[in-house]
């Protein structure tokens, strides 16, 4: 049920972003088309970020608690974000293109976007590097605690540095015309269901992974 | 035109890649979920 409504909340979500959504006030028709692009990004990015908190919440409560299942969410949230967050950097570079000429700008809100995706990606390195499952569930739980100070540094970047990336409220370059907002709000609803939507079923998976390695443990 | 086209086949990719990855895992994991059950249960009837 849940992911039907999300596959047709994400077609609805499509359709207003590539027709539905009113044409950004610019001049070039390649730029037009390009602002297109910001609705699924900042979407993505949103889920990412998101994704990243879950991840760092269950770690804190895995240590607080030391429950199985609190490793299980942060596991599936950190993997639905590290790919979240892939997709936001090559959407932005894509969007970057046409909009500064260049597909990618070692400015603060990329580079430290870039980091961000390693640091998880190291998250998920850690996790199968150890074999014992109470000391990966506790590394992994610090791990996605510290790692979290990155999604806050990488929210206020555009705010701190006069980065080249554009602020999405507020601005007058770049950023989106309160006629936009209902699309781009739909988009954030939208994307936030399809995240839990992959959360069930990843946790769904993990959870059978636990049964299959508890059978292996009764025939041995 | 051709950059949004790449953008969203890009988003496309990217989540029919993850969701595809977690159906093929889910597989795997049934097909060892039936076969391990299976000799749970011949183990349980042998020591009965």
């Amino acid at each position: 049920m849940l992911t039907a409504a999300s596959a047709v909340l994400i077609l609805v979500a499509l359709y207003l972003a590539l027709a539905g959504a009113p044409e950004a006030n610019l001049k070039s028709e390649t730029g037009r088309f390009a602002q297109r692009i910001i609705y699924f990004h900042i979407a993505t990015a949103w889920v990412g970020f998101l994704a990243f908190f879950v991840t760092f919440v269950a770690g804190a409560a895995y240590l607080r608690t030391q429950a199985r299942k609190w490793d299980r969410v942060a596991l599936a949230s950190a993997e639905i974000g590290t790919v979240f967050m892939l997709g936001v950097l090559v959407s932005g570079s894509i969007w970057a293109r046409p909009a500064w000429g260049v597909w990618w700008v070692w400015d603060e809100r990329l580079t430290i976007s870039l980091i961000q995706f390693l640091i998880y990606v190291g998250y998920l390195m850690l996790r199968s590097s150890v074999e014992d499952p109470s000391r990966r569930a506790r590394f992994a739980a610090v791990y996605g605690v510290v790692a979290f100070a990155s999604v806050p540094v990488n929210f206020v970047a555009i705010r701190l540095w006069r980065t080249q990336h554009p602020l999405v409220f507020g601005t007058e370059s770049g950023g989106l015309s309160p006629n936009m907002m209902f699309a781009f709000f739909f988009c954030l609803s939208t994307f936030t269901i399809w995240y839990v939507t992959l959360m069930w079923h990843r946790i769904r998976l993990e959870r059978m992974r636990d049964e299959v390695e508890e059978l292996k443990q009764r025939l041995v | 035109m051709a950059y949004l086209i790449a953008a969203y086949a890009v988003f496309w990719a990217i989540s029919f890649g993850l969701v595809g990855s977690m159906v093929l895992r889910q597989r795997k994991l049934q097909a060892d979920l039936r076969v391990l059950r299976q000799l749970v249960g011949d183990e349980a009837g042998r020591s009965e």
